[in-house]
């Protein structure tokens, strides 16, 4: 027969190759909608939602002069974005690691490259917010005082600080989300029960505790002595710590039907 | 192709069966492997196992880069084999039913003969 | 032709269930070969095992020399498309095929949309509301369109009507004619695969109870029918597979019958038919045959 065979040279290696796990990364991008186009509709509508609320309340004083300077500087819609990221590294964990297993990638090159994927979002999104806060100090809180991409805490925030800390949120609440995500591939739903009924116990126990041992002191003192700077790094630590756990957990998973 | 043997043998016979029809002339061009096996819906190696079959047997040979060709003489060949086999193949179950039927050798003559004259 | 897969031993245990049950093959390249077996026999385990999707509990598999588990340099050069394949949220047909060439480095992008046009693959629907054939027919379009050199299909058809089948055996043939690789095709529709099948492993309760050639396995068995008394004594030693009566008749499919045998049954007046691959398949593994329900 005159067909070629199809054939491999035999130095392909255990090793990952890089563009594989950058193609690995791409899976996530095959369908853009949910993490690159579908957040910022969201992070636009709450902020929107936000802004009408400001605007009703002005309205109903009569003014905006009437109202505290602070008044629109504490809410939490920009949170959203992050347990909406939360949700979405989630279901990227869960669903699409199953189908980089039919596309024959091995688990390494699936969480490396996914990894790699993910904080990428972080620097996206966390660029953005910081952008947001950019414009909203720019135009003195959107004209009516208002903070939404930085405030409360980082409303006095060097913008340098802003972003880097915008993008440490990120980074926690996505690898936290793929984390405990990597539980449910691997264990299913006794494992994410086990894991809740476990994080309850440490949670009650650590509350017991903080109140036998009266450790209010000791922890609004550490609060009020570490920098913001210095939580970004514990941040960062734990997000890689979450990292690293999600792959052990990975490493053994297999695509249940 | 039926159940009863191995495929590459019923592909065999096919060629032998064109072969001895004048369908497939000495030194005509045999159909490629891979055209048997889609016309066939079979495996490519079961249709080459039933060529080499009859190359082993002398009644096809290959001509390197163009392809399988009926040999000289393959006719002949063929025809000499079944003519041989024929008693066994053909004759032997004819017989047999013959007697079952309480038919004589002789009657089975006549009408043998009335068979060959259509 | 060289050794493909390789397993020794290998075993994969569940909860106390067995689903694959010290299986040792060998595999050769390339070829059509078949995984044939029972719902539940153990034939998508056994190829989740050889595609290193799952972990064995025991025993080796080794593919192209090397386990495949966690191992690149095999897995670039392995398909295993399976009907439980689970796709990411919101995912349509062509985001699937998007991702082909990435991961497959012998993909061929013309083939993957003439096949999708052939088998009518709604390429903008989004895979949820696909029905159980068009996942199906995707699925096909991925294996056959990846051209790995080993390709691992389970039960690619399931859903698939009878004409959507035919089409599928006469792309899978025409191309594995044109780029020859090694193919393991599972399947419990034995006799529509059967003329494609190399060689013919057949799965049972986790188990391999056949390992054969297809050409040796053909023909192996004959069905001989007739009168009760005649059809008993020429049974009589031999290995039966299966046998009935109704009043003085008897029927039975028996093995290892020879040309003489054959001449012999057929002159004490028997009445001989063959036996098909799924018919003997399904007779030696014991089970009831088949009805497959209508797409």
């Amino acid at each position: 027969m005159t067909a070629a065979t199809l054939s491999t040279p035999a130095d392909a290696a255990a090793t990952p190759r890089p563009h594989r796990m950058f193609n690995a990364a791409r899976l996530h991008t095959a369908n853009p909608w949910t993490t690159l186009l579908l957040p910022w509709i969201i992070y636009a509508a709450i902020f929107a939602l936000t802004y009408v609320i400001w605007q009703i309340v002005i309205t109903n004083v009569g003014g905006v002069e009437n109202l505290p300077p602070d008044a629109f500087r504490y809410n939490g819609g920009a949170y959203w974005a992050l347990v909406y990221m939360l949700i979405a590294a989630v279901q990227a964990m869960n669903l699409t690691f199953r189908f980089a297993l039919g596309m024959s990638l091995t688990r390494r090159e699936y969480y490396l490259g996914t990894a790699g994927y993910f904080v990428f979002l972080a620097l996206v999104y966390g660029t953005g917010m910081t952008l947001g806060a950019v414009v909203e100090r720019a135009t003195d809180g959107w004209g009516v005082g208002g903070a939404f991409f930085a405030a409360q805490l980082l409303y006095e925030v060097p913008i340098g600080q802003v972003w880097i800390l915008w993008i440490v949120q990120f980074l926690v609440f996505i690898f936290l989300g793929a984390a405990v995500a990597t539980i449910y591939v691997r264990w299913g739903s006794t494992g994410i029960t086990v894991f809740f009924i476990g994080l309850a116990a440490l949670v009650v126990g650590a509350l017991y505790l903080h109140a036998k041992y009266d450790a209010s002191q000791p922890i609004q003192g550490w609060f009020a002595t570490t920098s913001l700077m210095e939580f970004a790094a514990w941040g960062v630590v734990f997000a890689a710590v979450c990292g690293v756990a999600g792959y052990l957990l990975l490493r053994r998973a297999t695509p249940r039907a | 192709m039926d159940d009863g043997r191995p495929i590459f043998l019923q592909i065999a016979a096919r060629l032998e069966d064109d072969i001895l029809a004048g369908t497939m002339p000495e030194e005509s061009q045999v159909p490629s492997i891979n055209e048997m096996a889609a016309f066939y819906r079979i495996n490519p190696a079961t249709a080459l196992k039933g060529v080499q079959r009859l190359v082993d047997a002398g009644v096809l040979y290959k001509r390197r880069g163009i392809g399988m060709f009926v040999a000289t003489g393959a006719q002949a060949q063929l025809l000499d084999e079944r003519r041989r086999a024929f008693q066994e193949d053909f004759l032997r179950p004819v017989a047999a039913q013959a007697r079952a039927l309480g038919i004589t050798p002789a009657r089975l003559a006549e009408l043998i003969e009335k068979e060959m004259e259509k | 032709m060289t050794t493909i897969i390789e397993t020794t031993g290998l075993t994969k245990r569940y909860r106390g269930v067995t689903a694959v049950n010290d299986v040792s093959v060998a595999l050769s390249g390339p070829g059509i070969h078949g995984l044939l077996g029972r719902n539940g026999a153990g034939k998508t385990t056994l190829m989740q095992l050889i595609s290193g999707q799952e972990f064995a509990t025991s025993g080796e598999v080794r593919v192209f020399g090397e386990s495949p588990v966690e191992n690149a340099g095999v897995l670039r050069r392995t398909c295993f498309i399976k009907e439980s394949q689970v796709y990411p949220d919101g995912f349509k047909g062509k985001h699937v095929l998007k991702t082909g060439p990435w991961f497959f480095e012998h993909w061929n992008e013309e083939l993957a949309q003439q096949l999708v046009a052939d088998f009518r693959v709604p390429v903008n629907r989004v895979i949820k509301k696909m029905s159980r054939g068009q996942r199906s027919a995707l699925g096909a379009v991925i294996g056959i369109a990846s051209r790995a050199e080993l390709t691992l299909l389970d039960e690619p058809y399931a859903g698939l009507d009878a004409v959507a089948r035919r089409l599928f055996y006469d792309h899978l043939l025409a191309d594995y004619t044109e780029h020859p690789r090694t193919i393991l095709l599972s399947t419990h529709l034995i006799d529509e695969a059967a003329a494609l099948l190399e060689r013919v492993l057949v799965i049972d309760a986790g188990a391999i109870v056949i390992d054969e050639d297809a050409d040796t396995l053909r023909g192996t068995a004959t069905t001989l029918a007739g009168r009760a008394t005649d059809v008993d004594a020429f049974a009589s030693g031999r290995e039966v597979l299966d046998r009935s009566r109704l009043g003085g008749l008897a029927t039975v499919t028996v093995t290892g019958l020879t040309d003489a045998d054959l001449a012999a049954a057929a002159a004490a007046g028997l009445e001989l038919s063959p036996v098909s691959l799924q018919q003997l398949i399904v007779r030696r593994t014991g089970a009831p045959i088949e009805i497959e329900e209508a797409s």
